[in-house]
């Protein structure tokens, strides 16, 4: 680990500063991103938004001229604190996929990823995990089971998800911080395992 | 009453400055090294070298913040302002030594270094 600090310009000085490291949460729309963030982090969490600037889908073609258009996508964030030298922080990646697919910024340097599923809908989490897979990003599952219903066991989740053993499941209700705690403790365990 | 008016003040400037008229049009830092977890942290300036002067008030509300070192995301969290215009208004104080910025840890694979810093995120996870 090589830390880089820029220098202040002579006669200043600077509190020394921690250093940082991301964790993404996704899924899919209204799985419960936030409610984990919010379950876990030591603020509120808070929200910002970043331009996209996309290839928009051509319904007039002007031939040859390749048509963009920006659009702002928002994010919920967290933090937890480990040590004056060490913060975690949490990104609820947002809800339009196919936008922060090619949010580099918000992907590159994660540690890993928290992919919630919801077992009513399972397939909206489809397109998180094929992205964490092509990226090479490890990933562990947590399937929000809201006031502790459970309508499918680990098996047919594992099944219909298409997920390898070694992945990481945690089963439980988001909003308990014990939850996402074990669920975050899960995946840095993974990785440890898995040497990363 | 006078809350009142201070915030619709808030809201028309909100509503009405394009966040690039903040960083005078320039839409890219002239650095590209900031990411959304780069923490940001104010150089307590030496005595006599504490002019805030031909800084924006955008400036101002960084410095301040960034007293307690603070991710580039939590800035322009803090800001209301989208994150690349954020790292613009970051770019500039770093340009005038008024603050200083530490990159995310770099992760190596498989490493020793890598696995210490593991077992630390362990285990301040586990704490919460």
């Amino acid at each position: 680990m090589v830390f880089v600090e820029s220098d202040p310009v002579g006669g200043a000085r600077a509190v020394t500063s921690p250093a940082a490291v991301k964790i993404l949460v996704a899924g899919g729309f209204g799985v419960g991103k936030t409610t984990l963030v919010a379950a876990v982090s030591e603020v509120t969490p808070l929200r910002t938004e970043e331009y996209m600037t996309v290839a928009s889908v051509g319904v007039d073609d002007v031939g040859g001229i390749e048509d963009k258009t920006t659009t702002t996508v928002a994010m919920d964030f967290g933090r937890i604190t480990v040590n004056s030298q060490l913060v975690v922080y949490l990104f609820g990646t947002p809800g339009q996929e196919r936008f922060w697919f090619m949010w580099n910024d918000l992907v590159q340097g994660a540690l890993g990823a928290v992919v919630l599923a919801d077992t009513r809908r399972l397939e909206s989490s489809f397109a998180s995990i094929d992205f964490f897979e092509s990226r090479g990003i490890p990933f562990v599952v947590g399937v929000n089971c809201f006031h502790g219903r459970i309508d499918r066991d680990e098996r047919e989740v594992r099944e219909a998800l298409d997920l390898g053993p070694e992945v990481p499941l945690v089963m439980g209700d988001m909003r308990q911080k014990s939850v996402g705690r074990d669920l975050l403790v899960s995946l840095v365990e993974y990785l440890i395992a898995t040497g990363r | 009453m006078d809350d009142m008016e201070a915030e619709d003040a808030d809201d028309a400037e909100s509503l009405f400055v394009r966040p690039y008229t903040i960083t005078q049009g320039r839409t890219a830092p002239a650095r590209d090294d900031l990411t959304l977890i780069t923490i940001v942290t104010t150089v307590e300036p030496a005595p006599g070298r504490a002019g805030t002067r031909g800084l924006q008030p955008e400036h101002r509300s960084i410095l301040q913040q960034c007293l307690r070192p603070a991710a580039v995301a939590e800035v322009a969290a803090e800001l209301n302002l989208p994150v690349a215009v954020t790292k613009i208004l970051i770019d500039d104080l770093v340009g005038l030594g008024r603050v200083t910025t530490r990159p995310p840890i770099a992760m190596a694979v498989g490493s020793e270094s890598n696995m210490t810093l593991l077992r630390a995120v362990r285990d301040g996870l586990r704490r919460i």
